[in-house]
């Protein structure tokens, strides 16, 4: 098992470059064929062939061990390929502007799943709030534009700012509480923040805010398609690209934190918290920065979101929502970048897929939820061994 | 006496009695099982829907005035009805995560509450729409010279006596001997004969029978009832029971009262208090938890190493 043996096996059955092309190639086929499928029997197969594959992998854990030393062997390769396919990606939806849309939504809850997953993935803080921040940032940049015509390259940071404030404070109990009554310190504050943004006037009460100005990049508004190479992107093609780069920061900043000190003291509080606590890590400190990092790169989904969309109540943003981003987070697998990635994309697609059961379309999604936690307990993508030099 | 402040008093302890009886239910099962049940809120509430089938069934049988009799016996078929899909739930999914990481419950749970009112709304007639619930005791209670609706007197009451009678269980019978046994330590308890998987769908039956008692009073007070009720009186409860001390009995009584006075008084003095009553209800729960992290009554656990 791999377990003993972490290092890349010497003879792989296919070429590495072959396998992490292949693989990208026909994660991004799956993919599209989920998005453009009109009927059920294409669907329902995709996702029978999307259950076999994890079927797989649960029965020969071999073969996904051989799929990532592949991807390890061959990274710059691994990198290229997946650029290629994500700048390309919106040329195959170009008359499907749905699909678009709901790329989009997907994008910006892998953001969310990620900033959620420095908290619960890394070190086991639970976390009920990131809806509330994420909030607290789309209604931020969306006061800013409307009221004093912020753009939202100006909006970010500021956004960021107040998230990260509001992430501060919620921070602060978890000095005193842990496990349940922090989860429940997070669940309240989420309540307090949504029913401040259903009553308060200048929110705009249940109604929202409506009328966020369309943002615009040297010159270039993102309310005009793309015209590249004779091919006319829709107007989202602009979004889509926005939430790519951000997406990739947050990939970025996930990888470059948890290989740093600071997501091994994450990592050590999840271990044991005692333990970390005796070995000199500031134990409070790093828990009320995993809440700050959160918050911050929840509200830079909240800014997009909200710039996307131009119209934010206070309906986007409840505590079924931080469940969502949590279930996300813990089907695609704790602490596992991809993993979190993969089970936002699902969650998010799922229901929209399903509309052929409309009315029972919840029913089959949290039925699948709990199938899954039952078969596959540690998330799709399990969470990996840290490996030190090598490889 | 102000009419007025007596209303709010009698408000205050009817909806400290809704919050205590759903309170209850968390506190038995965290004590026992160490799993938040997410979904309890939702389980309680498939009780007043229960109820109004049977009694739509009862008054198509026996026909227009089937009164008083008829209203019980649909109460007793909810509360049991509702007790059993508690133990349901147990055998189909919480108990697969007995030995999982806390968080895997809690998601499976919250997962669980969703399926639970998807399938009231999509299964029951019309179920996505409120349905008007009637009271369950009409008419005045008079007595020297004041005079006092009868529900809320039967609602505290009713409380208070099933609050009783569950300490009683717990404290005073061979039953509750071995929940407390099975509590302390599962499998101490199997080398004593006890048989931990009994238990756990006793006490699964106990507090789901007593939430629905809990959501059937809140539907009655309110007199209407919608499938996604469940999701606001399961987090007042689960917060009642935190603030409490989870695991305590009395605690989550406290902890209810304490909830619901925050409510009353913010109603009764804020203005435009009605909307900002949940506001200041968790503004509460974030405060005590600050101040006290395990609740009013919980033990403060030393961590050893």
């Amino acid at each position: 098992m791999s377990a003993q043996n972490p290092s890349v096996p010497d003879n792989l059955a296919l070429p590495a470059p072959l396998v992490v092309i292949a693989a990208q190639v026909i994660g991004a086929a799956l993919l599209w064929g989920l998005l453009t499928a009109e009927s059920t029997l294409v669907i329902l197969l995709l996702l029978a062939v999307m259950a076999a594959a994890f079927a797989a992998m649960q029965i020969r854990p071999q073969i996904e061990e051989n799929i990532v030393a592949a991807f390890r062997r061959s990274r710059r390769l691994a990198l290229m390929v997946g650029l290629v396919l994500v700048l390309i990606w919106p040329f195959f939806l170009i008359k499907n502007t749905y699909g678009m849309h709901l790329v989009i939504v997907a994008l910006l809850y892998s953001v969310l799943a990620l900033a959620l997953n420095f908290q619960l993935g890394s070190a086991n803080i639970p976390n009920f709030a990131t809806g509330a921040t994420y909030g607290i940032g789309a209604y931020t940049s969306a006061l800013l534009a409307i009221n004093y015509g912020f753009s939202l390259w100006a909006t970010l940071p500021a956004a960021a700012i107040v998230a990260t404030a509001f992430g501060f404070l919620l921070g602060i109990p978890s000095m005193r509480t842990k496990d349940s009554y922090l989860a429940l310190v997070t669940i309240a504050f989420g309540i307090v923040i949504h029913q401040m943004l259903n009553n308060l006037s200048w929110t705009g009460g249940p109604n929202g805010l409506v009328g966020i100005p369309a943002p615009s990049l040297f010159g270039h508004s993102f309310m005009s398609p793309i015209n590249v190479f004779g091919y006319r992107l829709p107007a989202q093609a602009n979004f889509y690209y926005l939430s790519v780069v951000l997406l990739g920061l947050a990939i970025l900043s996930a990888k470059r934190l948890h290989e740093s000190r600071i997501g091994l003291a994450w990592n050590a509080i999840r271990a044991d918290e005692l333990a970390a606590k005796s070995q000199g890590i500031n134990v409070a400190w790093y828990k009320i920065l995993a809440f700050a990092v959160d918050a911050f790169l929840a509200a830079f989904a909240g800014t997009v979101y909200a710039f996307y969309v131009s119209y934010i109540s206070p309906d986007n943003f409840t505590f079924l929502v931080s469940v969502t981003i949590m279930t996300m987070v813990i089907v695609g697998g704790m602490d596992n970048t991809f993993g979190v990635i993969v089970g936002a994309f699902l969650l998010t697609l799922l229901p929209e897929k399903l509309r052929i059961f409309s009315d029972y379309r919840l029913l089959f999604v949290s039925v699948v939820v709990i199938l899954f936690l039952i078969l596959r307990p540690r998330g799709l993508f399990p969470q990996r061994q840290r490996s030190y030099g090598g490889h | 006496m102000d009419s007025l402040l007596v209303q709010h008093i009698i408000n205050w302890a009817v909806m400290g009695s809704i919050y205590t009886l759903i309170a209850i239910g968390f506190s038995l099962l965290f004590g026992l099982l160490n799993v938040i049940h997410f979904s309890h809120g939702d389980v309680s509430m498939i009780a007043p829907f229960v109820a109004l089938g049977s009694l739509q069934l009862i008054f198509g049988a026996i026909g227009g005035d089937a009164g008083l009799f008829a209203i019980l016996i649909a109460l007793a078929l909810a509360i049991v009805a509702t007790g059993l899909v508690g133990v349901g739930a147990d055998r189909l999914v919480i108990r697969r995560f007995r030995k999982s990481p806390a968080m895997m419950a809690l998601v499976a749970t919250v997962a669980l509450g969703t399926a639970i009112r998807e399938l009231i709304r999509g299964f029951y007639p019309q179920g996505s729409n409120p349905k008007a619930f009637p009271t369950i005791a009409d008419g005045f209670l008079s007595f020297g010279g004041g005079r006092l609706p009868l529900q809320p007197v039967v609602i505290i009451l009713t409380t208070i006596a099933v609050v009783a009678l569950v300490w009683f269980l717990l404290h005073k019978t061979p039953t509750g001997t071995r929940i407390r046994a099975v509590a302390e330590d599962p499998d101490t308890a199997l080398l004593m004969s006890i048989r931990p998987d009994r238990i756990f769908a006793f006490t699964f039956f106990l507090a789901s029978a007593v939430g629905a008692l809990g959501a059937l009073f809140f539907a009655s007070h309110a007199g209407v009832v919608r499938f996604d009720f469940g999701v606001q009186l399961g987090l007042i409860g689960f917060s009642a029971a935190v603030i409490g001390g989870l695991g305590s009995m009395s605690g989550a009584v406290l902890g209810a009262l304490a909830i619901a006075a925050v409510e009353s008084v913010v109603q009764a003095t804020v203005p435009d208090g009605a909307s900002y009553r949940l506001v200041f209800a968790f503004l509460l729960v974030i405060l005590m938890l600050c101040l006290r992290p395990s609740g009013i009554l919980g033990k403060t656990v030393q961590e050893k190493v």
